[in-house]
């Protein structure tokens, strides 16, 4: 009998003569335990932002002066759009998933995800088009190279000739369906494999998160899935998307996938700080149903703001878009109540995951507070392709997706492994990366509103210019510095463990009543009381309450 | 599962109002149809819960459950079935090598999947057998 209150058989065919367990890294690869499938996800989601940071420091490097030579203009497009496809098709979109994968089923009292096999193929569907769209760099023509959403006819086979843009298109194709298939996995693992008494509101703020995450998941990947599809057509001869209002649909139909996106980056990293802030102010985090009611509302939202990427077009509606972009401030602006009135009166611990945490939401006010700006049509007007664009959009989704996942690193990390992190080092990584994130992307508000457009390879000596672009590159060189020592934590955490326990922080959720790392089927013995959705919490409590009573 | 269907539909109607409104303001047959799209992937979703269990709609918390659940540990079949999609989809751009290499490996994935589907049930009902 497992801790979740059912029978669990365990079912191994690796060999179709003897039932055993595959041993080493072969085992891990083709293990369907959602925590191995999750780990081996975040790992190379992990190596991807890698890749992806080297090929921004390219960019940076080329333009710390004007008239920059270090790569030419095609090799510079073809930088510009493997970082951002790399960054978000294979770093911080999986890595979300990935974090859903490994810890939905652990914090709703459930043995293992719902369709592993599945979850499995996924992932290998998701890798192969990694490893595609990265093999683009091998071919002659070099990947592609028309930035991560391609526009047509900037991407038919006419103005892109050559087969990297074809890979990066099967690329895309892949990797989107891997991360549907998985993010379906966990929405069945929620609806339908919740532990007695874990009801939805009693379900943990991080799988609320998670679960808006992926329903916006199902909901538009399939979307980007078509117009690849259509796409790849269009580049093999096929006359889809003609003219003006051919441009207008293809955009139309990517932004369907692309803004929803955005909010599959930030959503499971919002849901991992909240996590940390409650835990590290040992409080209930405040207003949990508004919370959920807000999640709801936000994810819908965010649905239905897609076309403000195309309010200069001419081609939509903007008054409707303008509406609803707005309107998210809203849902926003609960989040935020929440996380202050969670901090009031706590008991805090600044670890360095809670410090994470509150810098997450600090710095993603930054892109939040500039996304009021972007979505008045009027100022879109005159801050479109520029660089004020691309400040908004990295206070978004590097800082909106980064710190909130390193909040849950350090979090997690002890759980996941039993050692705990280094406090020290991660704090100098926190210190390094807020700089240098600082340092990188707030110079390019003033660039955009001096107007310096965006994908330029080169940019004339220009009064002030030059200044800004050398300190967002020393910006970048920062943040590979934060990484690296974040590495090197990881190694040293690894190599000198110091072991964690299975509730280091004194967590309020499900995962810390087993061990760490947990069990093939996550629980070996009974689940505590579900009556919230902290039932570690109010187990202490109760705890504490009995030892007072007179 | 009870309730599993509920914030599926919740937020399918969330959906449908700003559709809704997406269709009166800007009448735009590729934003209604992505939209309506997006709804319909949400109430299949909610209806096939609903055919699994009735229990999808209803209110309150699971109940402990005594059947046995069978939980796979590995599937090299599952592994082979990805590793076969990403082989007919590079093959596109690469050569009918590729696909007709990637057809073959998915048709022995399928193979091998049932196998492990069929093992996987045999665990269960010895299971049943043994502890009723």
């Amino acid at each position: 009998m497992g801790g979740a209150g059912r029978r669990v058989v365990s079912t191994t065919t690796s060999s179709l003569l003897a039932e055993r367990r595959i041993p080493g890294w072969l085992g891990s690869l083709t293990s369907t335990d959602h925590k191995r499938i999750g780990v081996n996800l975040g790992i190379l989601s992990l190596f991807f932002f890698l890749v992806g940071g080297v090929f921004a420091l390219l960019m940076r490097a080329q333009l710390a002066a004007p008239n920059g030579h270090l790569v030419s203009d095609n090799t510079y497009s073809e930088l510009f759009t493997m970082h951002g496809s790399t960054m978000i098709y294979l770093f911080v979109t999986p890595m979300a998933i990935a974090m859903a994968m490994y810890l939905v089923p652990l914090q709703i009292g459930a043995v293992g995800i719902a369709g592993p096999r599945l979850a499995l193929t996924g992932f290998w569907i998701w890798l192969t088009g990694g490893v595609i769209m990265q093999s683009g760099w091998l071919t002659g023509d070099g990947p592609g190279r028309d930035g991560w959403f391609s526009y047509v006819p900037l991407s038919d086979s006419s103005n892109t000739p050559g087969v990297g843009q074809d890979m990066w298109v099967v690329g895309v194709i892949l990797a989107a369906t891997g991360l549907l298939v998985m993010a379906a996995c966990v929405a069945a693992t929620i609806a339908r494999h919740r532990a007695p008494g874990m009801s939805l509101l009693r379900m943990p703020v991080f799988t609320w998160t998670a679960f808006v995450t992926v329903l916006m998941t199902v909901g538009s990947f399939p979307v980007l899935i078509f117009v690849m599809v259509l796409l790849y057509l269009q580049r093999q001869g096929a006359n889809i998307f003609i003219g003006f209002n051919g441009a207008i649909d293809y955009q139309d139909l990517f932004w369907f996938f692309g803004h929803p996106v955005v909010y599959v980056m930030f959503f499971p990293y919002l849901g991992a700080a909240a996590e940390a802030i409650a835990v590290n102010a040992h409080k209930r985090w405040f207003g949990y149903i508004a919370f959920v009611a807000s999640m709801m509302a936000f994810s819908a939202l965010s649905m239905s703001v897609w076309a403000h990427h195309m309010f200069t077009t001419g081609g939509v509606t903007n008054a409707y878009f303008a509406f609803t972009s707005t309107a998210l401030v809203v849902p926003a602006g609960i989040e935020y109540f929440d996380m202050i009135a969670t901090l009031i009166g706590g008991a805090i611990v600044l670890r360095a995951s809670m410090l994470f945490a509150l810098t997450f939401f600090l710095q993603f006010l930054i892109g939040g507070l500039s996304g009021i700006f972007v979505a008045s049509p009027v100022l879109d007007y005159h801050a479109n392709d520029s660089y004020f664009v691309i400040a908004h959009f990295h206070y978004t989704l590097f800082a909106g997706s980064v710190f909130g996942f390193f909040a849950g690193v350090f979090h997690w990390f002890p759980k996941v492994t039993g050692a705990r992190l280094r406090e020290s080092l991660g704090k100098l990584q926190l210190g390094l990366l807020v700089i240098g994130t600082n340092m990188t992307f707030f110079p390019m508000f003033i660039l955009g509103q001096e107007g310096m457009p965006r994908r330029i390879s080169r940019y004339p000596t220009h009064p002030g210019w030059a200044t800004l672009n050398r300190i967002e590159t020393a910006g970048a060189v920062i943040i590979a510095l934060a990484i690296a020592v974040f590495l090197v934590n990881l190694w040293v955490s690894l190599r000198r463990r110091e072991a964690a326990g299975e509730d280091p922080w004194l967590g309020h959720t499900l995962e810390w009543a087993t061990s760490s790392p947990p069990p093939v089927h996550n629980f070996d013995r009974p689940l505590p009381p579900i009556t919230s959705y902290a039932p570690l919490l109010d187990r202490r409590e109760a705890a504490e309450a009995q030892v007072s009573r007179p | 599962m009870k309730g599993g269907a509920i914030p599926l539909l919740v937020w399918g109607a969330f959906l449908a109002v700003l559709g809704g409104l997406n269709w009166i303001w800007t009448g735009d047959a590729i934003q209604v149809g992505t939209f309506g799209f997006a709804i319909l992937v949400v109430i299949v979703g909610a209806g096939a819960l609903v055919l699994l269990s009735r229990d999808a709609l209803g209110r309150g918390a699971p109940e402990p459950r005594s059947d046995p659940e069978a939980v796979p540990d590995v599937s090299v079949g599952a592994v082979l079935a990805g590793l076969s999609v990403g082989s007919i989809l590079f093959g596109l751009v690469f050569g009918t090598f590729f696909v007709y290499f990637g057809a073959g490996m998915l048709l022995a994935s399928l193979g091998r999947l049932a196998f492990e589907v069929r093992s996987q049930r045999r665990s269960e009902r010895s299971v049943e057998e043994v502890q009723p």
